[in-house]
């Protein structure tokens, strides 16, 4: 059973139920061990819990990788009025599918790690935010919280004997910025999803003035695991400082597009050229994206680097979701750069100046110069608006423009200069930036 | 005509599951008309392809899901986007008048509802036809041909992106990411999402579209099988080109918000 594909080099802990129908509903999972771990958990106090997944060294799936122990370390320990764990279900960032699975696959395995999180944390409400398009997982999510309430799992007493635990499902309505948490919180709170200055720190004051903690699906998805089988368990995978497995979600010119779940520190190029079987029609390799949209590319040469949050740093670039877009020869970097670019303009909030402005006139720029109407400054131009856009703005949606721009004009210069040296010969051409895309819908 | 392979499941190594099993039809079921338990989603940013929006809002069923909403959080605000997905999944678009209602409902001033509501891309802000086609042109899905698959789809549909179709039925529009990247072209349209979908597929897609439209008995019965919730037969009326004869579709409105 897989899917789509299976390869024999992954390690399947989350990913394991990927084209299992049957271990979807509660009763199946349970077969399969589910809950146990809960169980377990319950037994354990809330401190001893979070020193294991400190130990386990867990990082966040969600793209920044910060230790998810810690995280909920910061929990106050003394209750004042509610905790609340809210669930990022958002996955909106380009070249990201494989909370989609995790949801569509195994809601139960979420609802347990979730429920552990709340135990770990004091929390008494778990809200599930997912991005309002995944209606088909949100349907199947809320189907095992139907499931779950109805066996006792959640609710009045967690499996009987726990604390009183509620969990809400709640479906966003179409905004990249909501995958960003705080951004998410002012989402919950019926606001527009507009990120908040840090600190205060959602530990402190998150979603309804109250400390709440956000955690990714695929790292909530992992606490049962680290919870059953140990911290040191799950250190037997990937490097010290990356510890265990993560779903790699690989998009564009590969043979076999697909979520593999690999130990972390897997190389690069055998990511694509084994598990993925390669690129497509044998073409050549021209450049890789290792971490969704928002991350600097790699081209072709650079791509033998494990890939660890520490490594794929030191290359320059981050590993952000494991979103691994590949681009094959027969791709024009200019226009998939513009085609990101437009996206952040499209999706940025409009509360930062360097973020409105900027992301709208890179926008602009990249239109032209892709349409032959570019101008010779245009690639300087480019870079100074990168380099104001970049930590002067409260989140990073604006450094994730600058990134894609600087790193492709950095690596793939002579795709600029050639289409600058188009435009230069059709002199009188006017500015071609029209909006292209029906995005003022 | 090509071979349609539309959804995720039609590749890699896993022959032996049906659609159904892939998209969670079977273990979903049927949803209940009040919603079911209050903890899972009570509400949905998408239309149902019967799109009543003159229809009374939050009445009948809808009031018990508009109660469970207002249920589970601890301010008024949080339940202000279930709320106005509620209205959308009614009326298959918000008004400025469904949008006054629920801020009266929620005792939240009417420009602070438009504010929200017009910072979310899901929410129509103009009336869309009875089958809003979402085309995602990002980056994955574009380097792999996703303008093609919305050329095609513009072209077939005789819709400029963002207009109805003549016809009333079709709404082409592009989409940001739809967090199916592996799955090039992905299209949304109306709650279901379609993958792999290629220039030549979009033909037999319509005219999927329209021969289920031909089959479907007007007014309130789900016509997504098992995933869209079927109306309260009780509040539910029809559309008035419905009423006037079955085949006849709302003309594009004039007039409405460019």
């Amino acid at each position: 059973m897989a899917y789509p594909y299976r390869h024999e080099r992954e390690t399947l802990v989350i990913a394991k139920h990927f084209g299992d129908a049957e271990a979807r509903p509660l009763a199946g999972y349970r077969e399969r061990g589910g809950y146990q771990a809960l169980e377990k958990a319950l037994s354990m106090t809330p401190e001893e819990i979070v020193d294991v997944m400190k130990a386990s060294g867990l990082r966040g799936r969600g793209g920044a990788g910060f230790p998810t122990g810690v995280k909920w370390s910061f929990m106050p320990k003394e209750k004042k009025g509610p905790h609340y764990l809210v669930v990022n279900a958002d996955e909106s960032e380009p070249g990201a599918f494989k909370d989609r699975e995790l949801l569509r696959w195994t809601p139960h395995q979420l609802i347990e790690g979730c429920l552990i999180g709340a135990y770990a944390m004091r929390v008494e409400h778990v809200y599930v935010y997912s991005r309002g398009e995944f209606f088909e997982p949100a349907q199947i999510v809320g189907r095992a919280i139907a499931e779950a309430y109805e066996a006792g799992i959640v609710g009045e007493r967690v499996l009987g004997s726990g604390p009183r635990i509620d969990m809400t499902q709640h479906l966003g309505a179409g905004a990249y910025i909501c995958g960003e948490e705080t951004g998410l919180m002012n989402s919950l709170e019926g606001r527009r999803g507009q990120p908040r200055i840090k600190p205060p720190f959602p530990a402190a004051v998150g979603v309804f003035g109250a400390p709440t903690t956000i955690n990714n699906v695929e790292t909530l998805c992992a606490v049962p695991h680290i919870i059953a089988n140990g911290a040191d368990w799950y250190r037997q995978w990937g490097t010290e400082k990356s510890p265990g497995t993560k779903l790699f979600n690989v998009s564009g010119h590969v043979k076999r597009r697909g979520n593999y779940e690999l130990p972390l520190g897997f190389p690069l190029r055998d990511l694509i050229y084994d598990v993925c079987g390669g690129i497509e029609g044998d073409r050549s390799l021209k450049a890789v994206i290792p971490g969704g949209s928002s991350v600097p590319m790699l081209s072709a040469d650079e791509i033998d680097i494990p890939m660890d949050y520490e490594s794929v740093a030191a290359a320059g670039t981050m590993l952000g979701t494991a979103s691994v877009i590949v681009m094959d020869e027969t791709t024009d970097i200019v226009k998939a750069t513009r085609r990101m670019v437009e996206f952040y303009a499209h999706e940025s909030c409009g509360q930062c100046t360097p973020c409105r402005e900027g992301t709208t006139w890179m926008a602009k720029i990249m239109r032209r110069i892709e349409n032959g109407a570019g101008r010779p400054e245009d690639i300087q131009t480019l870079l100074d608006l990168g380099k104001n856009m970049t930590g002067t703005t409260i989140c990073v949606l604006s450094d994730s423009t600058a990134a894609p721009v600087n790193s492709s004009i950095a690596k793939f210069r002579e795709e600029y200069d050639a289409k600058l040296a188009m435009a230069a010969k059709t002199v009188g051409t006017p500015d071609s930036t029209a909006a292209t895309s029906a995005l003022a819908h | 005509m090509a071979e349609r392979r539309d959804w995720a499941g039609e590749r890699g190594d896993f022959a032996r599951l049906s659609e159904a099993e892939v998209r969670g039809e079977s273990y979903v079921g049927e949803r209940p008309l009040d919603g079911g338990v209050p903890g899972s989603a009570c509400s949905y940013p998408y239309m149902l392809e019967e799109k009543q929006p003159e229809a009374p809002l939050f009445e009948g069923a809808y009031q018990a899901r508009f109660e469970k909403i207002m249920s589970r959080y601890p301010e008024r605000g949080g339940a202000l986007l279930p709320v106005l997905n509620l209205a959308q999944e009614v009326r298959g678009w918000l008004s400025p008048e469904s949008m006054d209602r629920v801020a009266e409902l929620l005792e939240l001033s009417p420009m602070y509802v438009r504010g929200v509501a017009t910072f979310y891309t899901m929410y129509n802000k103009r009336p869309v036809g009875r089958h809003l086609i979402q085309v995602c042109t990002n980056v994955c899905c574009n380097i792999c041909g996703a303008d093609d698959v919305m050329a095609a789809f513009v072209e077939a549909t005789g819709a400029e992106p963002g207009e109805i179709s003549g016809d009333g039925l079709f709404t082409v529009i592009e989409a940001e990411c739809l967090g199916a990247c592996g799955f090039p072209t992905a299209v949304q349209i109306n709650s279901r999402y379609y993958e792999n979908v290629g220039a030549a597929d979009v033909p037999s897609i319509l005219d999927d579209l329209r021969a289920r439209d031909a089959r479907a008995v007007p007014g309130w019965k789900p016509d997504i099988p098992l995933h869209e919730v079927a109306k309260d037969p009780a509040t539910a009326r029809l559309p008035d080109a419905v009423e006037a004869g079955r085949g006849e579709r709302r003309a594009p409105r004039d007039g409405g918000p460019k």
